[in-house]
């Protein structure tokens, strides 16, 4: 509660003091001799305020500009690679070497005649175990599709930019991809003459798949860099693709023998995957 | 030293509300002079006797730090300093509303004189009475809100 009642003594002390606010104001009004003072105050309020700035907040907001332009940095990075990634598999489809389309009879949808664009599902690595693959035999790896176009991607082959990675065998909210290297796997491959045909297996090696062939039925003389390519024989991968050269010759005995072809696509050297069907 | 200290920056932020909301609610034509309401508060409430010294020095602070015309909240400062206390054994009898209606109009007594010293050119009846309005009802709530909250706001206004 306020305090006491203000004697008289205390009365004009009152008066006093309005009245001296009263002459202050009234000069102050009138001649305005009081700005300097005024000017004084404000710019020392600015100059704190822009010290206090400074000081306190400008460092925590300098931090924070350079995470986010470090994160916007490696979010366009990131974006560019993609884009990149896109552009080489469109480019791995539309070159000469590997003209995907050609086998007419196997597949029907790589492109979009009326857009002018490719139909195939793009896919994004979601899981490779990178020890097993470089050590043992089960080659699989799960992709997720980042756009998709078929209504199935079941025995869909996988392509990178460098070439065919294998194929998908289960079809879920992951793809599950079997690679050309898992021992459970095979694919078709002839040579460029077409007078050697053979299935070649999975080595169960990184890049590596395994041929087996009688060379008393197939008489092509094989040396090894010699090239091979997809037969599209069983409907799964397209013809005239190539898969990679041969790095060894392993004689097992007069009517074995086995080829060491190394394949040219990596699936550990990019992120991005097309998935196209036949 | 820590007292006054506390004093000062209290004034500092009272004062920086107070010229942040003013534009807002000028619009609704209301004047909402929150400096001097909670000086009178605080002439109200403290158990010491508040001088016209420390009226007349914290009003020209305020002058100083508002930008006005120096003398003028140092005058009216010193005039409800000198109400508050010459109705201090008064207020002992004031019901809640009385007392209500006592800041209500010292504030618009406050936002008259300054709009007459200040804004002479534009000043406004209906600003006055809405304003006035305005400061009841805000006493009145800042009065349930310390019945609610005896606590926080241990005593009563």
């Amino acid at each position: 509660m306020a305090g006491k009642i203000p004697t008289s003594g205390q009365k004009i002390l009152y008066l006093s003091f309005v009245f001296l606010g009263s002459i202050i104001f009234y000069f102050d009004f009138t001649t305005n001799s009081f700005q300097s003072i005024k000017n004084g105050y404000t710019s020392f309020k600015i100059s704190s305020i822009f010290l206090i700035k400074e000081t306190t907040i400008e460092p925590f907001k300098n931090f924070f500009n350079l995470t986010k332009s470090k994160e916007n940095l490696i979010q366009e990075n990131n974006n560019l690679k993609e884009a990149l990634d896109i552009s080489n598999l469109n480019n791995y489809l539309i070159s000469k070497e590997n003209i995907f389309y050609k086998d007419k009879n196997i597949i029907q949808y790589p492109i979009d005649k009326k857009n002018s664009s490719f139909t195939y599902s793009i896919a994004k690595i979601k899981y490779i175990n990178h020890n097993i693959f470089n050590c043992c035999d089960n080659h699989r790896m799960y992709i997720e599709l980042i756009s998709s176009n078929l209504s199935s991607n079941l025995e869909s082959v996988v392509f990178n930019n460098s070439g065919i990675i294998g194929q998908v065998i289960t079809d879920e909210k992951y793809l599950e991809v079997i690679l050309l290297t898992d021992i459970d796997h095979s694919i078709p491959i002839k040579s460029k003459s077409e007078s050697f045909y053979c299935n070649a297996r999975g080595s169960g090696r990184a890049n590596i798949i395994i041929c087996s062939y009688n060379p008393l039925v197939w008489d092509e003389d094989i040396l090894l860099g010699k090239e091979f390519f997809t037969s599209g024989l069983g409907g799964i991968f397209p013809k005239d693709i190539i898969i990679g050269n041969v790095v060894n010759i392993i004689d097992i005995d007069s009517t074995k023998k086995d080829l060491e072809i190394k394949l040219f696509a990596d699936p550990l050297e990019s992120d991005l995957f097309g998935v196209i069907r036949n | 030293m820590k007292d006054f200290s506390k004093k000062i920056i209290f004034i500092f932020l009272i004062n920086y509300i107070d010229l942040s909301i003013a534009p807002i609610i000028s619009k609704a034509l209301i004047i909402f002079p929150l400096t001097f309401l909670s000086y009178s508060l605080y002439v109200y409430r403290s158990n010491k006797n508040i001088g016209p010294i420390e009226g007349f020095l914290i009003g020209l602070l305020v002058d100083l730090i508002s930008g006005n015309f120096f003398g003028i909240n140092a005058t009216l400062f010193c005039i409800i300093t000198y109400l508050i206390n010459i109705y201090s054994n008064s207020f002992k009898i004031f019901s809640y509303l009385q007392v209500c209606i006592f800041f209500g109009v010292s504030a618009t007594g406050y936002i008259g004189f300054s709009q007459l010293a200040l804004n002479l050119y534009n000043f406004s009846y209906s600003t006055l009475l809405i304003s006035f309005i305005f400061n009841i009802l805000f006493c009145i709530f800042i009065t349930i809100l310390s019945s609610y909250f005896p606590k926080t706001i241990n005593t009563k206004i």
